[in-house]
């Protein structure tokens, strides 16, 4: 405030240089790149598939052609059953595996957030979950989950919880459960690093006034810190919910080893099956956009949440 | 009792060590529980109730993983992907982060709005177009035609996550070293850069973690078995009708030992930079 320099103001007035040429061309310079990368490589490909799901593209009859149908496949999927049976599973599991992922990893994150010697490995059995590839992931649950000699089936029968070995993947209902479980020990992870980002931002000094002010630990987990955690919880709930709808990796290792498959087939499955398996790249487009279409209107409450925060 | 905050009661102490005892042994026990029985025998295996452990130290699934297949291949291939593919986002993306957070670029918020759209693409709606995409750049069965999504689908994250950590450098440090005379490119290289190192480890991490792990693109673009990766190498084990596990198990704990190195040394950077880039996007 002593120095009268008006040189050293430019942070606090950055619109000056708004108008210098230079500054506009340095940005554009540099963002190119990105956009170069994201065009190509996402946004085009993306476009290419909302005109390919208005063309029949069956590599299996080329007899056909690629005649221009409209809306023809569109009105196909919505009398497909295998389409609603994938929708209603897509949505079944992301509903359940989201708040699956809530209840397990808020009190990860609340263990791993306290201070104490073995915070170092805490932290490494928070990340193994969410950095293991989920391929992998899929197949050591298929072996946990084994029907014969799986260490699950060891666990319930030592314990009397059953007398025989469940056949968990064998059966319908049992293989939803070990999917279940498998995608929410895989994601949990996620949520609990975002919840600890958010757990470290909560000043000490708020808790421990409360503390001194009388307030039991589970007032004030209720009370201070979870309303402060709103925000990270907000974030992590979105990101986790376009994952849950776009689920892959871990349905179809499952599907491999599982005799239930319509109850297991995702929306991302039966794309990957109808454009790999049955050379249906017309078809497999216009389930992609279905599939774009809920992931669009996740992302869009997502947007309405970033722009309402700012 | 309560003079001394920090003090909790035996229940609270006890039930805050079984909540880390909880953690730590649901994050590893799935990895652990393949260590074991990746050295067990097949006649190990099939026991019921459960033998936990090998009744003698047993290596040769890790041996037979590597005759197999060519694994040693694979673990190649997804070492130079994942490599080239970390390189080539961050030399895209840390620009980019550069302009998003320094530069008055109206737009700004609409732009880093974009960009977290673009982390929203499901890959899986992207895979015929691709295919067809590299298929026409004669890209199928090399590198590039996993380096170039790989690079792209991982850079919303890099880009959010760097836009965090410049954003936490005080502007002034740049703005004192133009004062003094330097370029806007002498104070990025001399200033700037040197502070942002942990930030680009980060980003950098994040790029290499999802693409060592990626699956799908790479089992419809690589087909040709001297060019599969890692993820999709461990499933070549599995027969039709037969499930050989202890060489799965093993096949497994090899693809996923890279990933349990970097987390454990990188640990800290790692929770610092997710959740940075997550909650601050």
């Amino acid at each position: 405030m002593a120095l009268p320099s008006q040189s050293t103001s430019l942070p606090a007035k950055p619109h000056r240089f708004r108008r210098e040429p230079s500054e506009g061309w340095l940005a554009v310079m540099l963002l190119a790149p990105a956009a170069l990368l994201l065009c190509g490589i996402l946004l085009f490909p993306m476009i290419t598939t909302l005109r390919d799901s208005l063309f029949v593209n069956k590599l299996t009859e080329p007899g056909l052609g690629t005649p221009f149908v409209g809306f023809q496949q569109y009105v196909q999927m919505f009398g497909d059953p295998r389409f609603g049976q994938a929708l209603r599973n897509t949505l079944f599991f992301g509903v359940l595996t989201v708040v699956g992922s809530f209840l397990v990893g808020i009190p990860m994150a609340l263990a791993a957030h306290t201070p104490s010697r073995l915070r170092g490995l805490a932290r490494v059995a928070l990340l193994l979950p969410w950095a293991m590839p989920p391929v992998i992931t899929g197949l050591i649950f298929a072996w946990l989950f084994n029907g014969q000699y799986g260490v699950f089936n060891d666990l319930l029968v030592r314990t009397g919880i059953i007398q025989e070995p469940l056949r968990w993947l064998s059966t319908p209902g049992l293989a939803v459960a070990a999917m279940v479980v498998t995608i929410v020990w895989k994601t949990s992870s996620f949520v609990a690093l975002i919840v600890l980002g958010g757990l470290q931002g909560i000043p000490r000094e708020l808790t421990e006034a409360a503390d001194v002010d009388g307030a039991t630990r589970v007032q004030s987990f209720f009370r201070i810190i979870l309303p402060m955690l709103a925000p990270s919880l907000a974030v992590a709930f979105i990101f986790r919910s376009i994952s849950a709808v776009q689920v892959f990796d871990i349905p179809y290792t499952f599907i491999q080893q599982a005799p239930a498959q319509g109850l297991l087939e995702t929306l991302g499955v039966y794309i990957y099956r109808t454009s790999i398996e049955f050379l249906d790249f017309g078809y497999a487009a216009t389930l992609s956009v279905a599939l774009f279409a809920v992931s669009l209107a996740v992302t869009a409450v997502y947007v309405r949440f970033v722009r309402g925060g700012d | 009792m309560e003079d001394a905050p920090p003090r909790l009661s035996p229940l609270e102490r006890a039930g805050r060590w079984l909540g880390l005892a909880a953690l730590i042994v649901g994050g590893f026990f799935p990895f652990i529980w393949m260590v074991l029985t990746s050295i067990k025998t097949e006649g190990e295996l099939q026991k019921f109730p459960v033998q936990y452990l090998p009744s003698a130290l047993n290596f040769a699934n890790y041996a037979q993983v590597f005759t197999e297949q060519p694994f040693a291949r694979f673990f190649f291939n997804s070492l130079t992907v994942s490599l080239l593919s970390t390189v080539l986002a961050i030399v895209v993306a840390a620009p980019a982060a550069y302009a998003l957070s320094r530069l008055n670029i109206r737009g700004r918020g609409v732009l880093l709005t974009v960009v977290v759209a673009f982390s929203m693409f499901p890959v899986v709606s992207l895979l015929v177009p691709l295919f067809r995409l590299m298929r026409g750049a004669s890209l199928l069965n090399s590198y590039p035609a996993l380096i170039l999504p790989y690079a792209a689908l991982s850079l919303p994250v890099a880009i959010l996550t760097l836009v965090a950590f410049f954003s936490s450098i005080p502007r002034d440090l740049e703005s004192a070293a133009m004062v003094d005379g330097s370029t806007r490119f002498g104070a990025l290289t001399r200033v700037v850069l040197p502070l942002s190192a942990p930030g680009v480890v980060t980003a950098a991490l994040l790029v290499f973690v999802n693409s060592w792990n990626e699956f799908l693109l790479a089992l419809s673009f690589n087909t040709r078995l001297s060019m599969r990766t890692v993820s999709v190498g461990v499933t070549l084990y599995q027969g039709e009708f037969a499930f050989p596990w202890p060489l799965i198990a093993a096949a497994v704990v090899i693809a996923t030992v890279p990933i349990v190195v970097l987390i454990a040394v990188f640990q800290k950077r790692f929770v610092a930079g997710l959740t940075a880039g997550g909650v601050k996007a």
